[in-house]
């Protein structure tokens, strides 16, 4: 027997002990340093994702930018301004005291929106309401995602700075819906630039066709009413006044029609997008009963308080779609399904109304691309 | 636990059309969108008996890229 063979025989006896000895020890750092390997794979992971909202957010500003130079024809360059109005913050009014909150919310938000309107309105020198409000929506767009980069930066530096474990792990696991939302908000801006309807315009759409060739009225601000008949009944349609990228005030509009006009509906029937869940298929419809809006929950509180008040049954359609779907141009599933919407929103004016009553329709959403 | 940020999903082009209906003989057309076509707003005479036709639809088709 050579010398070698001897060696390797001996090694071959001790291979069991010598794996016994690197998994054991394997086993005793992860048990130290376990948490410590997981807080780094976690911190690359987020590191990553959080490159991905800078990329985002930087190239909705520089959008916006170019949008208020080009198209808005701003005198002088607008990057100064716009930074201001991406840290531009609205403080919620005290809800210690929950008496009255919804009037010092719908307040405070309509400052704000006045005042970033009146902005706006004074950077650009083409101040037609089309481009005003697309700037507008461009602004809340930029402004969003400056703020969701803002926030997941603030707890990737605080996990990383306190070595926190389950914040970090938090916040990896709902990194890919909070990529997946900014993905939808920065795919948004194509459709705005260009007037194009978004998904969530649908219930204006349907609001359009009873609209068409009818007397409009302005009802509220950034807001439209037309007076339409079916089968016998006397409809009021509202929606946002397109095809400026509005989304309007249908509670006050509401107030007005039954507590201003005097109309006494025997229904009041809202058409809106509403979030599929996973599984479900873009366009499909539901109905349902209760004030369908979404939103801070002012216009919703308005509409359920005029309800309630005159005890007029709220019945709802709603058409599903994805958040991408909604903030993006609308996709040819939902808006073939706008015949369909047609034809539930008259059978249940058929199924819940009579002749001669009187009827209210809202057409709830940004009614960008959607005139009346 | 070990949720990662998800690869890109499959890009898909989408292409944004309108859709004319003529109001008389009802009559549809489909064409790329055009800047300033909006839902409502009156467009080409109907090629069918000449009347104004409206905007009815404007919707965007995917199209899967490589």
């Amino acid at each position: 027997m050579s010398p070698f063979t001897s060696i390797q025989l001996q090694l071959s006896d001790y291979t069991g002990t010598i794996l016994y000895a690197i998994s054991l020890l394997f086993f005793i750092v992860y048990g130290f340093y376990g948490a410590r390997i997981q807080v780094y794979f976690a911190l690359s992971d987020i590191g990553r994702g959080l490159n991905k909202l800078k990329v985002m957010k930087d190239k909705a500003r520089k959008e916006t930018i170019e949008y208020l130079t080009n198209t808005g024809k701003t005198p002088t360059d607008p990057t100064e301004r716009i930074d201001q109005f991406l840290d531009y913050v609205t403080i919620m009014p005290v809800d210690i005291d929950p008496q009255g909150l919804v009037g010092k919310i719908d307040h405070v938000v309509t400052t704000r929106n006045d005042r970033v309107r009146a902005e706006v309105g004074a950077l650009i020198t083409k101040n037609d309401p089309m481009t005003v409000s697309v700037s507008e929506n461009l602004l809340e767009v930029a402004s969003s995602l400056n703020m969701i980069h803002k926030i997941v930066r603030h707890y990737y530096l605080l996990g990383k700075k306190t070595n926190s474990y389950f914040t970090l792990v938090q916040l990896q696991m709902i990194m890919p819906m909070i990529i997946q939302e900014a993905d939808a908000l920065l795919n948004a801006i194509d459709s705005f630039k260009v007037g194009q309807p978004v998904g969530d315009g649908i219930g204006p759409v349907i609001a359009s066709r009873y609209m068409v060739g009818r007397e409009k009225q302005p009802i509220a601000k950034d807001t439209v009413m037309a007076i339409s008949e079916y089968k016998g009944r006397k409809l009021y349609v509202v929606k946002a006044e397109g095809p400026m990228a509005y989304v309007g005030q249908p509670g006050v509009a509401m107030q007005k029609i039954i507590e201003e006009m005097g109309v006494k509906p025997s229904a009041i029937i809202m058409v809106d997008a509403a979030l599929k869940l996973e599984g479900e298929k873009s366009g499909e419809i539901a109905e349902g009963v209760g004030a369908a809006i979404g939103g801070i929950g002012v216009e919703k509180f308005q509409i359920e308080e005029v309800a309630t008040k005159h005890k007029i049954p709220l019945y709802a359609i709603l058409i599903k779609q994805s958040i991408l779907e909604a903030i993006t141009v609308m996709r040819k599933e939902i808006a073939e399904a706008s015949d369909k919407v047609v034809q539930t929103l008259n059978r249940v004016i058929e199924e819940k109304t009579h002749e001669g009553d009187d009827v209210v329709i809202a057409g709830i959403g940004n009614t960008i691309g959607v005139a009346q | 636990m070990m949720s990662s940020v998800p690869a890109t999903e499959k890009k898909s082009k989408l292409l944004v059309y309108t859709i004319e209906e003529c109001p008389v003989c009802g009559q549809k057309t489909k064409r790329a969108f055009q800047v300033g076509d909006y839902i409502t707003k009156e467009a080409s005479k109907c090629p069918k008996c000449g009347n104004t036709s409206r905007i009815i639809l404007i919707y965007g088709e995917s199209e899967r890229v490589k």
